[in-house]
């Protein structure tokens, strides 16, 4: 089932717009991750989501419904959907009562209040905190009860806003457990946004890119600035580097030098062994500084002037065997790069 | 000098000894400026919460005369509400001129605008993810002002007070409204006055050390609400 479907959506601030989607689809029941750099647009897509902000134009379809963003219409659905903000801020009150409010809201009864309360306090590893006053407790603590308030709600949609931004390192990691069990348990659909890539990509079922607005088909990594130049019929150069010049075919343009982004698709990219640079084969070499396991494949971080992904097999990386600090060879396919802006 | 210490001691003396005349100006000036503030506050909180908590054209404008209206001079409030309570004004009939209701009613329009003006700044200064986190929880437009509410009451409960301060000191109203009739309408700030008039000043001075205790009190309650709004 699918939970939101959009079509041609926009969000303008003056006449900046931040938000343009063609197509998206969330499906039930899934884990999302937005990444972005900062300013792509992910608080402002989450806020529409999460029906607190309504886009300038387009269509927006939950549960297979139009959302027609009046204010009667989004009480209702905001009571399926609930966001826990970057920075979440608790009621002056105690942890109790901040989880008890939008139970209230809903008119459950009082002992069934207090049941929900203590266990969705135990989901978080808060229970002890059941008395204690909101404003006393840690940035750590404060985001755990933040979600805990959401999550007492039993939402369809669960949305957090860079959840593990301003946490220490356990703390992460009890946030990223608790999306985790609240989808395989109660199947909730998690969307959360988050720069980190390799958590996005540990927890989640989808991993969505956001830049300047628009959805890329990339994971946020290997997107480069250079100078586009044409080189005959069909064929063009992006020039990233003094000595980094990258041929690819998959693009039409009639500009010359022109400057552009592009995205480079780590799956595509093959570990070489060493070999004499050469300006005009897309070859080329660098230290490898990263080498990590995700889903079956290697990882590798090398940096060849700027800091190049590679998502490869085992067998591939068996044949080169790269150490983190060695030198490596990369040969980047035409067809692995792609001009998104 | 002479003067001044010997009626500060005969003064000090007057209040250690709960003079009975000092209690009655005492119980006349609270009882006045409570009454006014209580209505002041039921009508300038939620004058100041609707104007703080909707957007519309005309806001700033309100909010404008509303800053004005602080600095209102209590004898132009004083004769303003005399032509209407006076024999020939439209609410003579009532024989409301030199009673404490004359005075309640003055200073009400003394202290809405403070109230209001207050509740205002009280409630700009929520921070905007309080309104965001009701809406998301579920919430309507009531409860969503219930929160806000809520995480303001501090400076509301702070803009009463300085309301009370306002209102406990100020003579012109009192006195053109009042009449500073005995054991009636007469106030700690008019019979101040009358006993400067009349060269006597140990209850003079008396009233003005129980004044001073009283706004002391206030402010201290002021800055204990102001601090729990800023913490």
């Amino acid at each position: 089932m699918t939970v939101y479907t959009i079509t041609q959506l926009t969000k303008r601030f003056g006449s900046r717009t931040v938000l343009n989607i063609p197509n998206l689809t969330i499906e039930d029941g899934r884990i999302y991750a937005l990444l972005g750099p900062n300013g792509a647009g992910k608080t402002t897509l989450l806020n529409i989501l999460g029906l607190l902000d309504a886009p300038t134009s387009g269509q927006v379809h939950y549960l297979g419904k139009p959302v027609r963003f009046n204010e009667v219409q989004l009480q209702v659905l905001r009571k399926e959907v609930v966001m826990v903000d970057q920075h979440p801020i608790l009621f002056s009150t105690t942890v109790f009562k901040n989880l008890e409010f939008g139970l209230k809201i809903r008119r459950i009864a009082k002992k069934e209040r207090e049941r929900i309360i203590e266990e969705t306090l135990d989901l978080v590893d808060m229970r002890s905190f059941i008395r204690a006053q909101a404003h006393r407790l840690s940035g750590g603590e404060t985001q755990r009860v933040a979600l805990a308030r959401g999550l007492a709600l039993s939402p369809k949609v669960f949305l957090c806003d860079e959840p593990t931004a301003s946490v220490d390192a356990e703390n992460q990691t009890t946030i990223m457990n608790i999306l985790r069990r609240i989808n395989a348990d109660k199947k909730i659909t998690v969307l959360f946004t988050t720069h980190d890539r390799s958590r996005a990509a540990d927890l989640t079922h989808h991993t969505l890119v956001l830049d300047n607005g628009r959805l890329i088909p990339t994971a946020y990594e290997n997107v480069v600035s250079g100078r586009l130049f044409r080189n005959g019929q069909r064929q063009y150069r992006c020039r990233i580097r003094e000595n980094i010049s990258l041929a690819f075919t998959h693009y039409h343009s009639e500009v010359d030098n022109q400057r552009v982004r592009i995205f480079i698709d780590p799956e595509m990219v093959i570990p070489t062994e060493i070999v004499e640079l050469s300006k005009d084969s897309n070859r080329t070499q660098g230290r490898v500084v990263q080498i990590m396991s995700e889903n079956g494949k290697i990882r590798m971080v090398v940096d060849i002037g700027f800091r190049l992904t590679l998502l490869i097999s085992r067998d591939d990386y068996e044949k080169t065997r790269p150490l983190v600090g060695g030198n490596v060879g990369v040969y980047i396919p035409p067809d692995a790069i792609r001009v998104i802006g | 000098m002479d003067l001044l210490i010997d009626s500060f001691i005969s003064a000090i003396l007057l209040v250690v000894s709960l003079d009975a005349e000092m209690i009655a100006i005492v119980g006349v000036s609270l009882k006045v400026s409570c009454a006014s503030t209580f209505f002041a506050a039921l009508i300038g909180v939620p004058v100041g919460f609707a104007v703080a908590f909707s957007e519309f054209s005309g806001k700033h404008m309100i909010i404008t005369v509303l800053n004005t209206l602080l600095a209102l001079p209590t004898v132009v409030i004083g004769l303003f509400v005399y032509a209407f309570v006076s024999r020939r004004g439209i609410f003579g009939p009532l024989d409301l001129l030199y009673t404490q209701k004359a005075i309640i009613v003055g200073q009400i329009i003394l202290i809405v605008p403070v109230v209001a003006a207050f509740t205002i700044v009280a409630i700009s200064r929520i921070d905007e993810r309080y309104r965001k986190t009701a809406m998301t929880l579920g919430a309507n437009r009531l409860q969503t002002a219930w929160i806000l509410f809520r995480e303001a009451r501090f400076g509301i409960v702070a803009a009463v007070i300085a309301a009370f301060g306002r209102v406990i000191s100020e003579v012109g109203i009192s006195m053109m409204l009042g009449g500073n009739i005995k054991g009636f309408t007469r106030t700690m700030t008019t019979a101040m006055a009358l006993e400067y008039d009349k060269g006597a000043f140990t209850l003079a001075v008396a009233l003005g050390i129980v004044l001073l205790g009283l706004s002391f009190g206030m402010n201290l309650l002021f800055h204990f609400f102001q601090g729990r709004t800023h913490s």
